[in-house]
């Protein structure tokens, strides 16, 4: 069935399949979720507040930096540990067509057929911040359907995105050589979201001078808060035990010092702003849709109706609009 | 109806490189509005896990070798997913395209028209 | 074409060189004219490597061959040998050969009816005793296999090994495996291979060992086919082959093992597509003569006539085939011939007419040979060295790729140099660029296919239905994998294969270990674990 055309009693179904195991109820009711509106509102009604057991890891870093290669190598490493893995990873829509290219699976040959692994490719859809609307959505399904970890892949982002770090309880990124001067450019933003960073492709000339360059960008940090730099080849697999060791002692940390929790009300707290902020913005694009605004803008063009006085009947309007579409 | 949200894998089932055929047509797919989901050279378990946890609108697969290997494929997303539709191009000489469309799969040999194939792609996933 | 006509149409080569309505002696470049003068054989060569062109050695009839069992192989080999094919290559299963995979290897038993479809399955030097029964190896120029870069040291190796083996000097033996970086690092993408430097050292190391204990031999040919028929232009694949032979003439000069002649000489058997505009492709091979004359005596101080006469294999572009309408094709290969033949090459093979539905039946092998012997015997082409030298048209043409390819040559050099041009991905954007600009043109009428974008009706009375192959390939391989393992002495192969993972760490020529291994009768797939555990595997730039 479309997935448009689900009612409350088919996602709660399809809720109870992919809490029981089932992988295509797993992967419809993201579906459903990238989609939004009514069946998306039912899904997440079905969905409690996160367990306890689940842990997210965020891997952000510009276009290419190699985080799907490094994800293919610590999904082993992972494994080993957490018995079963989920990855979303968000790739970018073509503002111009509204399609994109999903490519992040080409990197991930290593455990694509396993069934401890669950791998879902979604695209930004507009979104900006280096995921995709319902990437935090679909990270509470899989906790609630008992994958205890879950990696998220970003889309490649130029500059450090805060989106992700309000979304994942370690976050990784990952820088390659010869990028000192982004360091540099960026340091304040890459202090506040990154627990981990990664210098991947050490491979290539220049591993040095950018080691230098974070060192000296983290050495104002107090010891103990100071990111674990790690070098990796992930193309070679090189570097991800040691990845994957730093990242379960940040974990051990952050839980032992209570910061896991204060994190996750951040979470909570973010990620309900977002929700409540997509809803919103649904609405108002609707307003402007339905002509109501009309009158107004051209009042406003008109010289009769200053800016501000618009905004604040349109405000009412849009919040009689929301709270009509809750009651109904 | 609209390609928006419409989903498509696009798989090799060869161990051959030729990027050629299936780049072109996923970047004809992603202009027309697809989210194109590729995942290279992938084994028959591969396309039909990928089917399933993407949970696509469409499979299309790029054969490079033998059209065996892509029925095996083909006969695993059946199994996991029968109401998906499958579409293929690449190498497909006539015996391989009667054995492919005796599937019910729609075959796209060398030299058709990317317009074709969007327009397939558009039927096939509801879109048009 | 709605403009047939000519009106509003603008006229251009296939690599988008602006087009006159004809050529009068002033649009040849002033600094062209001198090199008009100079006689074939003579520096600067672009009107022909040697004096006497095709009168004293006719172009050579080369064709790829190769599927199955080796034996099936053999068998084609023989067939078109005795057809008139005066060369012979033999063709390894790329599953297994281009990854260096037994057919044991999960990726391989995945795709098991696969193996042995574009070439024989050749695991030990058993296998390729088979392939190589009775072919005359001391007087035939015979093309080992081993296109691809890491699989190349095996196939040459396992080719000499028999060699000797039946009592062949390997000083006296002909040949060429190709090794090049454009089949797999460009055009088709393995899925796992070897990163680019340590496939530089492996073909260093090949020119080395060749230069010592196998002088007629030509070490590496570097495939601008395989560039072009992926996508780059005719102007492309002239400046991205010579940036190519830098690669490995600077890899020689920093080892300082042979002399810089000797490499040249041993990088100067190369290997062009010619496609489908004519006069262009023509062109292409006179410039690609005159630029290896330029980079080597301006880059190298190079000038010995020997080494600077550039030897051109050439291969029609199997992309212009078409599965529509497949006869026809037999006249774009005899097309593409001429443009090679014109264009002075030393060998050539002819695409199939089947090229689009599978690897060439017998009946199409034999039509490419045929269309080279019709034009060699029975259109007087051979008499006269560069029939088309002074064109006005020709040369210009010439002169303007040259200069376009010494433009792509610097934006290469640009890019950290040809390697890096692939490890980036820079020249597969080259190429997808124009792949695209080829499906807009089509669309927009501007590029006319016949039979596939126009004139698609058909009524021809035959049937192609292509090459069906056989389908005993696996059983037949996995059979003989486990009996080499089952009466090899294993002690002996296992001392061979460590022997060959020390060299491949500390970094010695891998020549000798490797024929050490291939006549222990190690196997492919051994050799192959080898190289990913000691190289890893080149971090691929494309997303296919
Ligand atoms: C160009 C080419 C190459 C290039 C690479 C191009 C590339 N990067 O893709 C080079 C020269 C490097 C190359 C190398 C080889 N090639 Co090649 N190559 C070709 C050739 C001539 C054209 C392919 C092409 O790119 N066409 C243009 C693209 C756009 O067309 P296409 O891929 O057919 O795609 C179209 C349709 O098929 C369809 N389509 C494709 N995929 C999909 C997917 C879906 C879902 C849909 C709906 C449609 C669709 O839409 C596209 C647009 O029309 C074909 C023969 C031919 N004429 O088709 C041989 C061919 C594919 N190659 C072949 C072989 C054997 C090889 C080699 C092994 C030869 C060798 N020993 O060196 C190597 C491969 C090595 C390896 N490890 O794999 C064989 C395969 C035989 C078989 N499977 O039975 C062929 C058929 C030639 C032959 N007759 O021998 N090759
Ligand atoms: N040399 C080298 N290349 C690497 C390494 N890791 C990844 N790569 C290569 O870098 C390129 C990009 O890798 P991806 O893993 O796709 O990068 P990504 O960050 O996921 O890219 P996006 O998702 O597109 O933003 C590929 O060509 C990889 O093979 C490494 O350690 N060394
Ligand atoms: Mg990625």
């Amino acid at each position: 069935m479309a997935v448009s055309q689900l009612s409350a009693q088919d996602t709660d179904q399809l809720l109870e399949r992919a809490r029981a195991g089932d992988r295509g109820a797993l992967a419809r009711l993201i579906s459903v979720l990238e989609r939004g509106g009514d069946a998306a509102a039912s899904v997440e009604r079905g969905l409690s507040s996160r367990g306890a057991g689940g842990y997210t890891v965020g891997i952000t870093g510009a276009p290419g930096a190699g985080k799907s290669t490094l994800v293919n190598t610590l999904l082993g490493e992972a494994l080993a540990d957490a018995g079963r893995v989920a990855l979303l990873a968000v790739d970018p829509t073509s503002p111009l067509s509204r399609g994109a290219l999903l490519g992040d699976r080409v990197r991930m040959h290593s455990h694509a057929a396993s069934s401890q692994v669950f791998i879902r490719s979604m695209a930004s859809r507009g979104q900006l911040g280096g995921l995709a609307v319902a990437t935090r959505s679909a990270r509470r399904l899989l906790e609630a359907c008992g994958w205890p970890l879950i990696l998220i892949e970003t889309v490649g982002v130029g500059q450090v995105e805060l989106d992700v770090a309000s979304t994942t309880d370690t976050v990784v990124v990952v820088l390659n050589p010869g990028w000192g001067d982004e360091v540099q450019a960026n340091k304040a933003g890459l202090m506040e979201v990154a627990d981990i960073f990664v210098i991947n492709k050490a491979d290539k000339a220049g591993l040095q001078a950018t080691r230098r360059d974070l060192e000296s960008a983290l050495a104002s940090l107090p010891a103990e808060r100071r990111p674990a730099i790690v070098e990796t080849v992930a193309s070679e697999g090189r570097g991800a035990a040691d990845l994957w060791a730093a990242i379960a002692s940040h974990r051990e940390a952050i839980t032992l010092s209570g910061e896991l929790a204060s994190r996750r009300q951040q979470q909570l707290r973010a990620e309900l702003h977002g929700l409540i902020d997509a809803r919103l913005e649904a609405e108002l694009d609707q307003l402007f849709a339905s002509g109501a605004a009309d009158t107004h803008l051209e009042a406003v063009a008109a010289g009769a109706l200053d800016m501000a006085a618009a905004g604040d009947v349109l405000l009412r309007e849009l919040c009689r609009r929301a709270s009509a579409a809750i009651a109904g | 109806m609209s390609t928006a949200g419409k989903r498509i894998l696009m798989a090799k089932t060869g161990l051959d490189g030729h990027w050629r055929g299936p780049t072109v047509v996923a970047k004809a797919l992603r202009d027309a509005g697809f989210e194109v989901i590729m995942i290279g050279m992938a084994r028959p378990e591969e396309v039909m896990q990928a089917s399933i946890d993407e949970d696509v609108d469409l499979v299309g697969l790029n054969i490079g070798g033998h059209v065996d290997v892509a029925v095996r494929a083909i006969g695993m997303v059946r199994e996991s997913r029968p109401e998906v539709p499958i579409f293929v191009g690449g190498v497909v000489p006539p015996h391989a395209k009667r054995k492919l469309e005796g599937l019910g799969v729609e075959v796209y040999p060398p030299g058709s028209q990317l317009p074709d194939i969007v327009a397939a792609a558009m039927r096939l996933t509801g879109a048009a | 074409m709605n403009s047939n006509n000519g009106n509003g149409r603008v006229w251009n080569t296939a690599s988008g060189l602006h087009l006159k309505n004809f050529y009068a002696p002033e649009d040849v470049p002033e600094s062209h004219r001198k090199h008009v003068a100079v006689p074939p054989g003579e520096s600067p060569f672009h009107r022909g490597a040697y004096p006497t062109g095709y009168r004293t050695k006719p172009w050579r009839i080369f064709q790829l061959s190769g599927f199955g069992k080796p034996e099936d192989e053999n068998e084609r080999i023989r067939f078109l040998l005795e057809q008139g094919e005066t060369g012979f290559i033999m063709e390894h299963d790329r599953n297994t050969g281009d990854h260096c995979y037994n057919v044991d290897h999960p990726d391989v038993v995945a795709r098991r009816e696969d193996v042995g479809l574009t070439g024989a399955v050749m695991q030990s030097v058993r296998d390729i005793d088979i392939c190589m029964k009775d072919l005359p190896l001391a007087t035939s120029y015979g093309h080992a296999g081993g296109a691809v870069v890491q699989h190349a040291p095996f196939a040459l190796a396992g080719y000499w090994t028999v060699a000797k083996q039946r009592g062949v000097d390997l000083a006296r033996l002909p040949g060429t495996g190709q090794s090049d970086f454009f089949l797999t690092y460009l055009g088709c993408v393995t899925k796992q291979q070897i990163p680019t430097r340590d496939g530089l050292r492996f073909n260093a190391d090949i020119m080395e060992f060749c230069d010592k204990h196998l002088p007629r031999w030509v070490p590496v040919s570097i495939a601008g086919y395989n560039g072009a028929d992926t996508g780059l232009n005719a102007y492309q694949e002239l400046g991205a082959l010579f940036a190519n032979a830098v690669e490995y003439l600077e890899e020689i000069k920093r080892r300082n093992t042979m002399s810089l002649e000797n490499a040249a000489r041993a990088c100067g058997g190369v290997n062009f597509r010619a496609s489908m505009d004519l006069f262009e492709e023509a062109s292409k091979m006179r410039a690609a003569r005159l630029m290896w004359q330029q980079l080597l005596e301006r880059r190298y101080g190079i000038t010995n006539p020997k080494v600077a006469n550039l030897r051109i294999h050439c291969v029609t572009a199997g992309s212009r085939m078409t599965y529509q309408q497949p006869l026809n094709n037999i006249v774009r290969g005899t097309v593409m011939a001429l443009a090679a033949a014109l264009g002075g090459v030393q060998s050539l093979g002819v695409s199939g007419y089947d090229e689009a539905l599978s690897i060439p039946s017998e009946h199409a092998h034999q039509m490419s040979v045929r269309i080279q012997q019709i034009l060699q015997e029975e259109t007087n082409i051979q008499a006269v060295t560069d029939p088309l030298g002074g064109s006005y048209y020709v040369e210009t043409l010439t002169a303007e790729l040259v200069e376009r390819a010494w433009e792509f040559f610097d934006e290469i050099m640009e890019q950290g140099g040809f390697l890096a041009s692939l490890d980036s991905g820079w020249l597969h954007e080259r190429a997808a660029e124009n792949q695209s600009e080829d499906f807009r043109q089509q669309e927009s009428g501007e590029q006319v296919i016949i039979g596939v974008t126009d004139h698609k009706d058909d009524v021809s009375p035959f049937d192609v239905d292509g090459f069906m192959g056989v389908d005993d390939a696996y059983d037949v391989a996995l059979e003989r994998l486990h009996e080499v393992r089952r009466t090899r002495y294993e002690k002996g192969a296992s001392q061979a294969l460590g022997a060959l993972e020390s060299v491949c760490r500390d970094g010695e020529n891998i020549m000798p270990a490797m024929m050490d291994a291939l006549a222990a009768e190690v196997t492919l797939g051994e050799i192959g674990d080898v190289y990913r555990s000691v190289f890893g595997d080149w971090a691929t730039p494309i997303q296919t």
